[in-house]
């Protein structure tokens, strides 16, 4: 039997594994990426590569150590390097020692990939891939409701790290249901664990930040520091312009909201990016324009260190920010960076932006 | 006349004997930034953000250099350089490099922002946009074109001669009109030197004699004939590049091309390839250059990497440390199997 594993990116595993596990394969989810796993990674991966591909690399070492022999990864030739990651990664484990099949989906060709389920799935094989992709799109479905439910009642939290504590449980519902009414119940139940955590509802209204830049830096808490929880449990409420599920689906275009979110994405950061530079530089340049002119308290841009795109934005936010009128606060991640820094420039930042509030709006009390 | 004022940087070491022949034609007075300095490279660091490449800093002081003394900046768009079935681009920063400039410098003249995207429009008709910009229409458009793209066509034959740029545009731009007599004029490449070394890594970083530490100059020092990356034919470099299919990056496609072309040939002792800290694209290749071209049987490889902050010492010490394990290497007589005890 197929044992397929991946790298991690925020939740995605649950509608991943799912996927995978209904069209036969077993799936080995590495263990969440913590600071070892980017170290292992950044041992192997060339020196000035951008993070994400150190964190996945150390996953996929993780993974190989559990006994995976099948590794799966997006793969294209695109501006940016994330196309490339699969092919020099797979390269590097193997001259490290290790055997394994690749998946690139992408590099091999969407009927390779179809085909490799063959001997696996049970049955017609396009009817497999089609009950596959039902679970897989519930899955991401659920996860997502979650994700959002949980950004909306963090700040109001009684007790600290109660939400995340409901979340995960939810989140663990919904990775081990196995059929489409399962999944259902499961996020049913994953809601109501939500809702019975106790809220202080008196709370002035939170701040609201906008959490944008790399998609990986803005959806992989290993990499971030955790940070929408971190500055929920400030709270702050934090909304991240990208979400796993868009992700997912963007290039599925199974999803008309996503087509039109992007296509006006592109539109709205012409005017500073005039062309595309392969990765989220769109979604960033007007997440912060949106963020803006719908009245949030600030800007999180989130990037690698050395990612391209990032930095090509990176130069253009301050004029945004000065025209826009809204603060914005750059975090650049690597392997070296502390989470007492990352803390500290946090706090700063929010306590800014409580004076600012203040100082507009006198008589409420932030 | 209208002043044109053009970066010693990045894509000038490709395109600038095309831009000067074309922009004189159109009437303007082209002026070129300063050779870089210690200066000029400290204004570009101030002005960029810190964790991008040093080529990009480099380009933002030859920027400010001339930003006070011209009344147009010219500053091209790569988007892509070739014509070649599926995607092909350059990288992100190059696609981007008028809107980092516009975004991030105030008090800049008006930006002549000439998109070069080889894949979807010809250089021709870039160029004719250019003129309309200028307000130069019909023959006169034509001739400067005509002309332009005939200086270009020199300077590339030049350089594979192994020609290195800046020599190879005081060639092509003294000869002016376009007589032919041109290619003549070069020096010779003097085969001195008992080892020959390949460089491999991008023109704006190894032909900038103050960024490099004059890597070139330093190999020919020491007794060896240098090869460049220029030198490399475009049809070698497609020719190689079928083994290594799926880059899409034009700079990096000839960087693995060359390397690989360099890597498999006998009379080379050594390939040296040098990158720019926290160059993307170069990050990626080098990687498949290390691990996928190079093979037991292929010459010694180093990888230099260069920033604002290497020292000329640090360079010579390495250079000279690979030349002399070269040399070592060759006065040993090979053994056949495993040494004996």
């Amino acid at each position: 039997m197929m044992k397929v594993s991946f790298p991690h990116m925020g939740n995605a595993y649950i509608a991943l594994s799912s996927l995978l596990s209904n069209l036969g394969a077993e799936v080995i989810v590495p263990p969440r990426p913590t600071r070892k796993t980017i170290d292992t990674g950044a041992l192997h991966a060339p020196e000035f590569v951008c993070l994400p591909f150190k964190v996945n690399l150390g996953d996929n070492l993780r993974s190989l150590q559990m006994g995976a022999d099948t590794l799966a990864m997006v793969s294209g030739m695109w501006a940016c390097r994330f196309g490339y990651y699969g092919r020099v990664q797979h390269q590097i484990l193997r001259d490290a020692g290790f055997e394994f099949d690749s998946i690139l989906l992408g590099r091999d060709g969407i009927w390779t990939v179809y085909n490799k389920f063959r001997p696996t799935v049970e049955g017609n094989l396009a009817l497999g891939w089609f009950r596959a992709f039902r679970h897989f799109k519930r899955k991401a479905e659920a996860v997502d409701k979650l994700e959002v439910k949980t950004r909306q009642i963090r700040p109001f939290e009684s007790e600290r790290g109660s939400v995340t504590r409901a979340l995960n449980e939810g989140l663990s519902l919904v990775h081990e249901a196995r059929s489409l009414s399962r999944i259902d119940t499961a996020l049913l139940e994953a809601t109501g664990l939500l809702d019975d955590v106790e809220l202080d509802k008196d709370r002035e209204e939170p701040l609201r930040i906008a959490v944008l830049g790399e998609i990986y830096a803005v959806l992989e808490p290993s990499l971030n520091f955790d940070i929408e929880r971190r500055l929920g449990e400030m709270g702050v409420r934090a909304f991240p312009v990208m979400s796993v599920y868009k992700w997912l689906f963007r290039p599925l275009k199974t999803d008309p909201r996503i087509t039109i979110d992007e296509y006006r994405a592109r539109r709205i950061a012409r005017p500073y990016i005039a062309y595309v530079l392969g990765g989220e530089e769109h979604q960033t340049i007007s997440g912060t324009i949106n963020a803006a002119r719908s009245g949030y308290d600030g800007v999180l841009h989130l990037y690698p260190f050395t990612c391209m795109p990032e930095n090509i934005c990176r130069t253009i936010l301050p004029r945004i920010e000065s025209e826009f009128d809204i603060p914005l606060l750059n975090l650049c991640l690597d392997e070296h960076a502390s989470p007492t820094g990352i803390a500290t420039r946090l706090e700063a930042f929010v306590d800014l932006l409580r004076q600012r509030r203040r100082k507009r709006a006198p008589d409420t009390p932030v | 006349m209208v002043k044109v004022g053009i970066p010693r940087a990045l894509s000038y070491y490709r395109y600038f004997p095309f831009w000067k022949s074309l922009l004189e034609g159109l009437g303007t007075e082209v002026v070129l930034s300063r050779h870089t300095g210690k200066h000029l490279l400290e204004d570009g660091v101030r002005h960029c953000v810190d964790d991008i490449c040093v080529p990009v800093k480099l380009f933002y002081g030859h920027v400010l250099d001339l930003s006070d003394r011209v009344d147009y900046l010219f500053i091209s768009r790569l988007v892509s350089i070739e014509k070649c079935e599926g995607d092909t681009y350059t990288c992100p920063k190059l696609i981007g490099l008028p809107d980092m400039i516009k975004g991030s410098l105030t008090g800049l003249p008006p930006i002549i922002d000439f998109v070069v995207d080889v894949q979807n429009m010809s250089l021709k008709s870039s160029a004719k946009k250019l003129a309309d910009s200028l307000g130069v229409t019909g023959g006169r458009a034509r001739s400067a074109l005509e002309a332009a793209l005939e200086v270009e066509r020199r300077y590339q034959a030049e350089l594979l001669r192994g020609v290195p740029p800046e020599e190879a545009i005081d060639i092509v731009l003294s000869n002016g009109g376009g007589n032919g007599s041109g290619s003549k004029a070069g020096p010779e490449r003097t085969g001195g030197g008992d080892l020959n070394i390949a460089l491999v890594g991008h023109e704006y970083l190894i032909f900038d004699p103050f960024i490099s530490h004059n890597i070139p100059r330093k190999l020919e020092r020491l007794g060896a004939n240098v090869s460049f990356i220029t030198q490399v034919p475009s049809a070698v470099v497609d020719r190689e590049l079928a083994r290594y299919p799926g880059i899409s990056w034009s700079y990096e496609k000839e960087l693995l091309g060359a390397a690989s072309h360099f890597l498999s040939r006998d009379d080379i002792d050594g390939v040296m390839l040098v990158v720019g800290f926290a160059c993307g694209p170069d990050s990626i290749i080098g990687e498949i250059i290390t691990r996928e071209v190079r093979t037991e049987k292929s010459p010694p490889l180093m990888t230099l990497v260069l920033d604002e902050h290497t020292g000329d010492a640090g360079v010579a010490t390495r250079v000279e440390a690979f030349i002399d394990l070269i040399r070592r290497s060759r006065t040993r007589i090979p053994a056949p199997g495993p040494e004996p005890e």
